[in-house]
């Protein structure tokens, strides 16, 4: 059954405040959730000041800034740091977004960093993504073709059938859209989840691809495509402005017909 | 029932039952105007008959997949998911039984 209540020590309880130096600068607060299993202690929100004068202009700069000069016990992921690996995938301000494609100055007021809903925190804003990984793997994420790998020929696609993978391959798994969805949240351990069902209707929509029947006999199921209940969190979260709805809609569809 | 076919038919019982549910607005608009004695005679030709057996049986179907697709969402304890299942079932057959009861009554008179 769903479980209502939180367990005790897992209640948001506020943190230190990092005061900044500057007291007259373009000062703006970022309130940052902490939480480190090396203690046994509740999670906080952190505040920190920051000088946005001397900062970048996206919410990562900041919060690099932080590590970098304010607090270097904050623990999150990055690499990339234009919108290609979705390592700093976080809920910023109410919405799960990359940090380093969000603008600072779209949002008013003091900016709440939380890490990606309803994924087991490592530590602060890292989540644990094991078994996001471990579905996408269930959906065999690869080009399975026999014919090709006998012959070791070119495999040729038309126009048409490569422009259908447009809005598709450009996922980078983020999971900005699974953690938005709350399907995903109830049965993440059955549904798969609206990055992964893109990912596998990105094969499905191949046209080089041969195990089309047979990814979609292992998709009817109860619940790795039908817990799918058109929310549309999914699509609204994606900052790459993919439609994840749109392809589970599509997966659902070729089953049908099948 | 595999996954695709109750995903279908709660489709199909939906898209069929959008005319039916508005058939049935007007008709109870239409019999509110009516005499006591003039509603039994509507309800008990076979046309009225027929259209609240169809309505009904489509829309327990209709009730009963959606209610299932709530419990495979909230409720993740197999052994307490049969039960209401049960329960579930029973409470829309004995819905049936006095649909079918009722008819009756009126055709019978």
């Amino acid at each position: 059954m769903v479980q209502f209540n939180l367990p005790d020590n897992s209640k948001l309880i506020d943190g230190d405040y990092y005061k900044s130096e500057k007291s007259n600068g373009n000062i703006k607060k970022f309130k940052i959730y902490r939480w480190s299993p090396d203690d046994e202690k509740n999670p906080r929100m952190d505040t920190y000041e920051v000088d946005l004068d001397d900062c970048g202009p996206m919410v990562l700069d900041a919060v690099m800034k932080i590590k970098s000069e304010i607090d270097t016990s904050l623990t999150f992921r990055r690499s990339c740091r234009e919108g290609i690996c979705g390592s700093c995938a976080m809920n910023i301000d109410g919405t799960n977004t990359l940090a380093c494609t969000k603008a600072i100055s779209d949002m008013k007021g003091d900016i709440k960093i939380y890490p990606l809903p309803h994924m087991p925190v490592i530590k602060d804003l890292v989540t644990n993504l094991k078994t996001l990984y471990k579905q996408l793997k269930s959906i065999k994420p690869w080009l399975m073709n026999k014919k090709q790998n006998a012959n070791d020929t070119e495999n040729i696609q038309s126009r048409n059938d490569r422009e259908k993978l447009d809005g598709l391959y450009e996922c980078i798994l983020c999971a900005c859209c699974s953690t938005s969805c709350p399907s995903y949240w109830w049965n993440s351990d059955k549904y798969l989840g609206p990055a992964v069902l893109l990912q596998s209707y990105r094969w499905l929509q191949d046209s080089r691809d041969e195990e089309r029947k047979e990814r979609l006999k292992e998709l009817d199921d109860t619940f790795k495509v039908y817990r799918c209940h058109t929310i549309m969190n999914c699509t609204q979260a994606c900052p790459k402005g993919l439609n994840p709805a749109k392809a589970i809609a599509g997966i659902k569809q070729m089953i049908a017909q099948q | 029932m595999s996954a695709k076919n109750t995903w279908k038919l709660h489709r199909w019982s939906t898209i069929l039952l959008l005319p039916l549910i508005v058939y049935l607005f007007i008709k109870i608009i239409h019999l509110s105007t009516l005499p006591y004695q003039l509603i039994l005679s509507e309800l008990s030709n076979l046309w009225g008959v027929g259209f609240i057996l169809i309505f009904t049986v489509l829309g327990l179907i209709h009730m009963n997949t959606g209610v299932h697709e709530i419990l495979d969402d909230y409720v993740h304890s197999d052994v307490v998911k049969k039960i209401l299942n049960v329960i579930i079932s029973i409470f829309f057959l004995l819905i049936l039984v006095f649909v079918c009861l009722s008819l009756l009554l009126i055709f019978i008179g």
